[in-house]
């Protein structure tokens, strides 16, 4: 038997390209002094969101939350982008690999009515 | 959740087609996750062992891995094998190089998607193997669908050519860093297995981290014995 690699690719593509679903609200936190500010994000629930992070320190950090399923790594006087949603209402922890015990943040996922 | 259930039957619909020939060989092994970190350096230890109701096989491989760019990692790897008709013939079989791409950022689209290469040479006999991968995983709330497809080419002297192809899935519930249950399934050539599997981490200081897998599955197409444990730790450093 002979593989359909034509047929594979064409149905994979089809899924890729009809799978798109992008993030519209965005949220701005800055890392600074290993301290993310603000260290409180209060997002939309069941929603995609962005959380666009500038790490204004001299050395890079790593983003990481099991909460919030993501690692990301944040270069030196660069935005990084960090995908994240749609959530259940509630609290969800991220912290800094590399200064954990400062650089620690929460995203707190409510309601469209009741988000800030 | 009916968008989920539509694209994941039409994935196995696509796998388990007969326009497929199944790959031989070991079947079982690890899910691949479409993420690559860019500082990212590994060193990997793989075990798998599966016995019938008349072969014993084992098979562990060593690998070596780091990125290379954003979202691009290789690995080299040593593949070493027991031969299931001599227990005490246990040699390294073959040598893989690994080339793992993540094409999308997390999260951005409705699901994340990667690919994989292969290629492998076996160390005593003409036979190469080629692989091309594709990746995928789904976040649902706190669990996480992860599937991957994959083509593989087989050619040498000392073997026939052929196309085969691949199977494997995971579907992982994110409880706690240190356990997070997963069902997986397996497919290939005369195999399609089921089984629980079981994935954790340890974070030690800074970027230093332990990841753990185990997997038990058992082949349920045909009558018979023919169980898996596989086994992988990660050290990312």
């Amino acid at each position: 038997m002979k593989i359909n690699a034509f047929c594979l690719l064409l149905t994979f593509s089809g899924f890729f390209i009809s799978t798109l679903a992008f993030a519209s609200d965005s949220f701005l936190l800055v890392l600074e002094n290993h301290l993310f500010t603000p260290a409180k994000v209060e997002v939309p629930a069941g929603k995609k969101v962005r959380l666009v992070i500038e790490n204004k320190d001299a050395e890079p950090e790593e983003f990481d939350s099991f909460d919030l399923n993501r690692e990301k790594v944040l270069f030196p006087g660069r935005k990084s982008v960090i995908y994240i949603g749609p959530l259940e209402p509630g609290e969800y922890r991220f912290f800094g690999e590399f200064s954990p015990n400062t650089a620690q943040g929460v995203v707190v996922a409510k309601e469209p009515d009741n988000a800030s | 959740m009916k968008r989920v259930t539509a694209f994941v039957s039409v994935w196995l619909c696509v796998a388990l087609s007969p326009i497929f020939a199944w790959a031989d060989g070991m079947v079982v092994d690890k899910v691949y996750h479409p993420y690559v970190l860019p500082n990212e350096k590994a060193a990997e230890w793989r075990l798998h062992s599966r016995q019938t109701d008349t072969k014993n096989y084992l098979a562990q491989r060593f690998g070596l891995g780091f990125a290379v760019a954003e979202g691009l990692a290789i690995e080299g790897f040593a593949i070493g094998e027991r031969n299931p008709n001599d227990r005490d013939n246990y040699d390294l079989a073959a040598f893989e190089g690994e080339v793992r791409w993540q094409i999308v950022e997390q999260g951005k689209y409705w699901a994340d998607w990667g690919l994989l290469f292969e290629l492998e040479k076996r160390t005593k006999e003409s036979a190469y193997e080629a692989t091309t991968g594709l990746i995928f995983e789904k976040e649902i709330g706190r669990t996480s669908l992860t599937m991957n497809a994959f083509l593989i080419r087989e050619w040498g002297k000392d073997i026939e050519d052929e196309w085969e192809s691949e199977f494997r899935a995971q579907y992982r519930y994110r409880l706690v860093p240190a356990f997070q249950p997963a069902i997986e399934i397996y497919a290939g050539q005369d195999f399609f297995g089921i089984g629980p599997g079981f994935i954790g981490l340890y974070r030690f200081e800074g970027q230093r981290q332990l990841k753990w897998e185990a997997g038990f599955i058992s082949e349920i197409g045909h009558n018979g014995k023919d169980h898996s444990f596989r086994l992988a730790l990660e050290y990312e450093y």
